[in-house]
């Protein structure tokens, strides 16, 4: 099943910031896509990578890490540092259990950023499209 | 509820102060003459030389004060008489100007402002678009509550229709209330330069000269039409210049002094139209650049290098042409040639002038000020926030014009010597 | 441990959500869910009966969690985890699903998509408290002491408005007496007043605060130990060899034989090796320099037992709760023969210059002969193009004219300014203006094209091309050069023991530029005054008072509480391999051996709650309280449970 009828379900990792974009995106109507679930957690170097397998495994046809990107409240850039680092283990252990890297995607988000998170999420959403499904064991 | 200490001013500075106090155990007042908190960083797009963006800055400092449970805040408030009847006794009375909506009530669903058929220009975005006459002040204005501007008011009563708790009012009206604190923090900040003072850059007559803080809005991301447009035609603008010192260190104005963050914001506007306008060049005319706080010069390099031209220059005069484009006259000192240039857009980097109408509330003290109209500081070498009334200190640009970490580290200032007072008058704090 | 008896409470916002999504269909798809006791619409959750409701249903159904499904939870969290402390239940029991912003309103036009993306959330929210644990804020108690390195006039402020609270303040200076650089400057703008008048001012203060403040002199931190609340430091206080009070040392100065450079004047005088560096220095005895001493003992004949010059330094434990950086600039030494410096005899240093219009009486003099036109260099060692200083050093513009206009006034001289932008920022404009009223000449030089320096005969000629004048090539002959150098950042051995960072222009570095800046990543550390940036004495005296806000925010109440999200190890897991250790930012995870097995722990105090160290252990021994894994983990579980039509 690919093309309009496909829904994929996008789960969304959503850092502090990017929660906010989130917020941010609701307050002034800026639509986008419905199928996307968010999880709040307060930074992305939280994610251990094998969650982001897990996520894939259990049935998410794709994944978006919305990072706070430099504007991390922690630690502002050595965010981006850190969450490159698990996103490349991630996308190792997606390689190795066959789930193609396009599934997973990381960005960052400010917490005004509203048309980053909704470019991200609306990319993200048509390259699920063409890729369908994902295939869990 | 007795309040310690009432702070004037709800923007950065007067948050700051507020949250201080508050998070040392004191309880606070912080008096707000607009419908919202924030002040006039909640109006600018992103900050130097971090390129931080303003609202996710602010934002966060204005849930933080709405929330503290040792601050009430009043919006929509000013300070009509202050009287200080002792040390450590200030008697303020302060009038509550009517919004017309049931604040407790207002869920901030915006139904009113849909249903309101009168447009009027939006003050927050400095009229580049309109409002309507029920209306939430901006997006993250916080209290984000309606009010309804009655000036405007046809009385259809749609908005009262529309809403689904009954929080509109017409009936309400102008109440004084009364207070007694133990000290004052004045955090009234700046206004603006009213770019129609220099006739000769024909800000108000020519479409295409617009002001630093319009600006801004083009350039935040919440902005009023979502690109980099000239008023005119609705034109992207391919070139641009700015004018440096308008309205500051002019003695035809009577405004000798510099505004220490017109430099910067310019050449922050200027860099920002390299993602928002790639293709546009820029010029900046200055007379000095004065990059001079922490991260500034390497900032000033940095638009140097990105290709934004600086020349030393005074505009003398700016032109409209027919298509709406502009002519800009400037005396380039560093060649000594007399430069005529055309533009899209003129960008006025109007200075930043005295807000201290408060000082009139002051009824049986007087507050000095210093020549140029700002709050003075009297004591600024060894403590920089005190007036020369006791008990009475300020902050920000209140006492004349600063950048955010100035005002951010004034503001605390401020508050510890608001403490030491309370201390001396014997309102130490206690300790649960 | 489950949680089993959730209520969830789905929101109608007056509509805001229930025009989009259908709250009925939620409520309907998540009662039956795992774990939920109870789940309700209502049309105002956070209005009064709202709130009284889940209060009720909290202590009538006996409830362990609870879900709240309306706004954002920066709007309402707080509201509804109070309404869990009231109920009598663990606040953090607790979570908030926003399916107003995050639903409603971004889907206006999908209402089923809403729906099913409400639904899904709201499930996500019940499984997440279904192995929720009650937590505790971390409180940290905050002994009200606190440490304050430097005693310039950063320092003395920050002392000061913390003494007059109460507080304990250790005040440790390296240098004999107290004063810093602003006691070496001559007019102090926006006052006029002289740099020592500023400092005696605030002695006087000081001295009315002693028993609060332990001012120790010839001081240095050795070490330091522990964390916010709870620092432990080792000083070491130096001999001064005068040991108490004795009314003959003016006497015992004038006996001393030896002379050398004296440092105060930036080594344009002389003093003796028992000296004060200017009349009525604090603390008012004298000091001895040991390394220019030769132990004659001519001044114990003068003073006896007031002097022993066999004293040994003394080491001293404090604690503080705060630590408080005021440990200031250097002025930028020049290079030999930059601008001539140190190949003409009359070029000297903005400092120098202070120095001498502060010595100088009836005349302006500088070795022997009279000085009547003097040439100012701007922007020495700041605003390099290349090299280390590429910043500007702020102060430097005003202080010069400032110094040339009492040059002027008090002594007639001719000033030539020779600069690149003149920053007299704010209302400091004025200095120029009246400098420029007042004869001073104003040359505008192009980095490219410094000026040079050359001797003629007994003056120097100040060669620039000026751009104020087109690029006319003009010589300037002046009887002194003076060169405004920039401030130089302290790199101090005392930062590194604290882990402070630094900025890219070697300054000490604050948490937030716009927002935090006299705070530092590192819990408990603030930074006040010239440490952090270049400032003048109004900024400095703001930022350092700024400090002192900050601490009595913890000072005064005598501690602080913390969020309870951080992370915890489990022991059992953790094969002390010390990942987490290098990744946390904080220095907020220590090894220590348990049993002969190095085992990872966290220091509560300081931990932020970013959850780093959890993301990067390789056994999953770490968690972040709130967000555990198995709560995530059970949160995708929830979330892809099928969702009926």
């Amino acid at each position: 099943m690919t093309g309009d009828d496909f829904r994929p379900k996008i789960l969304i990792f959503a850092a502090e910031m990017a929660y906010r974009a989130a917020d941010a995106a609701g307050l002034t109507k800026a639509e986008y896509p419905s199928n996307t679930y968010y999880i709040r957690i307060p930074c992305s170097s939280l994610l251990r990578p094998d969650l982001i397998l897990y996520a894939f495994k259990k049935g998410f046809d794709g994944v978006l890490v919305a990072s706070s990107g430099d504007d991390c409240p922690f630690m502002g850039e050595a965010c981006i540092e850190k969450t490159s680092k698990r996103a490349e283990k991630a996308y190792e252990l997606l390689e190795q259990n066959g789930i193609e890297r396009e599934r997973f995607k990381v960005a960052g988000i400010c917490s005004t950023c509203v048309e980053a998170l909704r470019r991200q999420i609306q990319d993200l959403n048509e390259t699920l499209q063409s890729l369908g499904p994902i295939k869990t064991t | 509820m007795s309040y310690d200490v009432m702070v004037i001013g709800g923007g950065i500075a007067g948050m700051e102060a507020s949250l201080t106090l508050a998070d040392a155990g004191y309880q606070v007042l912080l008096v707000e003459k607009s419908p919202s908190i924030g002040g006039k960083m909640i109006e600018l797009s992103k900050v130097f030389p971090t390129l931080d963006c303003a609202g996710c800055i602010t934002t966060p400092k204005m849930a933080a004060t709405a929330n503290h449970p040792n601050i009430t805040i009043m919006t929509y408030c000013e300070v009509q008489e202050i009287y200080k009847e002792g040390e450590g006794k200030f008697r303020v009375k302060i009038l509550k100007k009517p919004r017309y909506v049931k604040v407790d009530d207002c869920i901030g669903c915006q139904r009113c402002e849909i249903a309101c058929p009168i447009f009027v220009p939006k003050e927050y975005e400095y009229g580049l678009i309109g409002r309507k006459v029920a209306y939430i002040p901006f997006e993250m204005a916080s209290p984000r509550k309606a009010l309804i501007d009655l000036d405007n008011c046809v009385m259809c009563g749609r908005c009262e229709r529309a809403c689904p708790t009954d929080a509109i009012d017409f009936l309400q009206q102008p109440e004084v209330v009364e207070e007694e604190v133990k000290a004052v923090i004045i955090a009234t900040g700046f206004k603006p330069f009213d770019a129609c003072l220099k006739k000769e850059y024909g800000y108000g007559r020519y479409k295409n000269v617009i002001h630093a803080l319009e600006m801004e809005r083009l350039l935040a991301p919440s902005r009023p039409y979502n690109w980099v447009l000239r008023p005119s035609d609705g034109k992207v603008p391919d070139r641009i210049a700015y004018v440096l010192c308008v309205g500051s260190r002019d003695k035809s104005l009577d405004f000798p002094i510099c505004s220490r963050v017109c430099c910067m914001y310019s050449t922050k506007q200027a860099i920002l139209f390299t993602s928002a306008l790639p293709l546009a060049d820029v010029t900046i005319y200055y007379m000095d650049i004065r990059a001079f706080g922490k991260g500034f010069e390497e900032f000033y390099n940095m638009a140097e290098d990105m290709g934004i031209r600086f020349v030393k220059g005074k505009v003398a005069k700016i032109t409209e042409k027919e298509d709406g484009n502009l002519v800009v006259r400037v005396e380039n000192i560093d060649d000594g040639t007399i430069e005529e240039e055309e533009y899209d857009m003129v960008v006025l980097s109007i200075g930043l002038t005295p807000n201290s109408e408060v000082v009139k509330a002051f009824k049986n003290v007087e507050i000095e000020l210093d020549p140029f109209g700002f709050i003075k500081p009297v004591s600024e070498n060894t403590n920089p926030v005190l007036t020369n009334v006791k008990g009475v200190f300020v902050a920000g640009c209140a006492a004349g014009p600063k950048d955010i970490p100035d005002s951010v580290a004034e503001a605390n200032a401020a508050a510890i010597q608001c403490i030491d007072y309370l201390y001396e008058v014997g309102a130490k704090v206690v300790v649960r | 441990m489950v949680n089993d008896k959730i209520g969830v409470y789905v929101c109608h916002c007056g509509g805001n959500i229930s025009d989009v999504v259908d709250v009925y269909k939620v409520v309907k798809a998540v009662q039956n869910f795992p774990n939920v006791a109870v789940a309700k619409e209502f049309m105002f959750m956070c209005s009064d009966q709202g709130q009284q409701m889940i209060e009720d249903d909290i202590k009538e159904l006996g409830l362990n969690g609870v879900v709240v499904a309306s706004c954002s939870p920066h709007l309402h969290e707080t509201t509804f985890r109070k309404v869990l402390a009231r109920a009598g239940l663990n606040p953090f029991l607790f979570e908030h699903i926003n399916i107003r912003e995050h639903a409603a309103w971004a889907h206006k036009h999908d209402p089923e998509g809403a729906t099913e993306k409400a639904i899904r959330l709201v499930r996500s929210g019940i499984a997440k408290v279904s192995k929720a644990r009650a937590l505790e804020s971390i409180r940290i108690d905050m002994p009200p002491q606190i440490l304050i390195i430097g005693a310039g006039i950063a320092g003395i402020r920050s002392a000061l408005d913390l003494a007059k609270l109460g507080i304990e303040v250790h005040l440790v200076e390296q240098l004999p007496f107290v004063g810093g650089r602003i006691a070496q400057g001559y007019g102090a703008y926006p006052s006029g007043k002289i740099g020592t008048e500023l400092i005696d001012e605030l002695v006087e203060e000081l001295k009315k605060e002693k028993s609060n403040i332990h001012l120790y002199t010839n001081a240095e931190v050795v070490s330091i130990e522990g964390f916010i609340g709870n620092f432990e430091v080792e000083i070491q206080i130096n001999p001064r060899y005068v040991v108490k009070e004795c009314d003959k040392f003016d006497e015992a100065i004038e006996k001393c034989p030896i002379e050398v450079l004296d440092e105060f004047n930036y080594g344009m005088t002389k003093r003796k090796a028992i000296y004060y560096p200017y009349p009525n220095a604090y603390p008012e005895l004298p000091a001895i320099d040991m390394n220019a001493c030769n132990k004659c003992g001519e001044c114990v004949n003068v003073c006896g037992d007031a002097i022993d010059l066999d004293q040994k330094p003394e080491r001293k434990k404090i604690k503080a709760s705060i630590i408080t950086f005021a440990t200031g600039f250097d002025p930028y030494e020049p290079k030999e023969g930059e601008y001539g410096y140190k190949q003409f005899d009359n070029v000297v240093t903005l400092p120098q210059f202070e120095r001498l219009l502060a010595l100088s009486n009836g005349k302006l003099e500088y070795k022997g002969k009279e000085i009547k036109d003097v040439a100012f260099i701007y922007c020495v060692g700041s605003r390099e193009r290349e090299g280390e200083h590429k910043y500007c050093s702020r102060y430097c513009c005003t202080a010069t004219i400032n110094a040339a206009l009492a040059a002027n006034q008090k002594f007639g001289v001719r000033t030539f300014h020779v600069y690149r932008d003149i920053r007299t920022y704010g209302k400091y404009e004025t200095y120029y203006e009246e400098a420029s009223k007042n004869g001073a000449v104003f040359l505008k030089f192009s980095p490219d094209e410094p000026p040079e320096i050359t001797q003629s005969g007994d003056k120097l000629i100040v060669k620039v091309k000026d751009q104020l004048t087109f690029g006319e090539e003009i010589e300037i002959p002046v009887d002194m050069v003076v060169l405004s150098v920039g401030m130089v950042p302290r790199k101090t051995e005392v930062v590194s023991m604290l882990r402070v960072p630094y900025s890219m222009d070697g300054f000490l570095q604050e948490v937030h530029p716009k927002l935090r800046p006299v705070e530092t990543a590192i819990g408990g550390v603030l930074i006040a005054g010239a440490c952090q940036a270049p400032k003048d004495t109004v900024e400095a005296t703001a930022s350092a008072s700024a400090t002192a806000a900050k601490a009595s925010t913890y000072l005064l109440r005598g501690y602080t509480e913390l969020d309870p999200f951080i992370v915890e190890v489990d022991a059992e897991k953790c094969t002390g391999c010390g990942d987490c250790v290098e990744e946390c930012m904080f220095g907020s995870i220590e090894l220590k051996d348990v049993n002969g097995e190095k085992k990872a722990f966290v220091i509560e105090a300081t931990c932020r709650g970013c959850g780093a160290c959890a993301g990067i252990c390789p056994e999953e021994a770490i968690n972040l309280r709130g967000y555990t894994y198995d709560q995530l983990r059970a949160q995708i579980d929830a979330m892809l449970e099928e969702v009926e039509e």
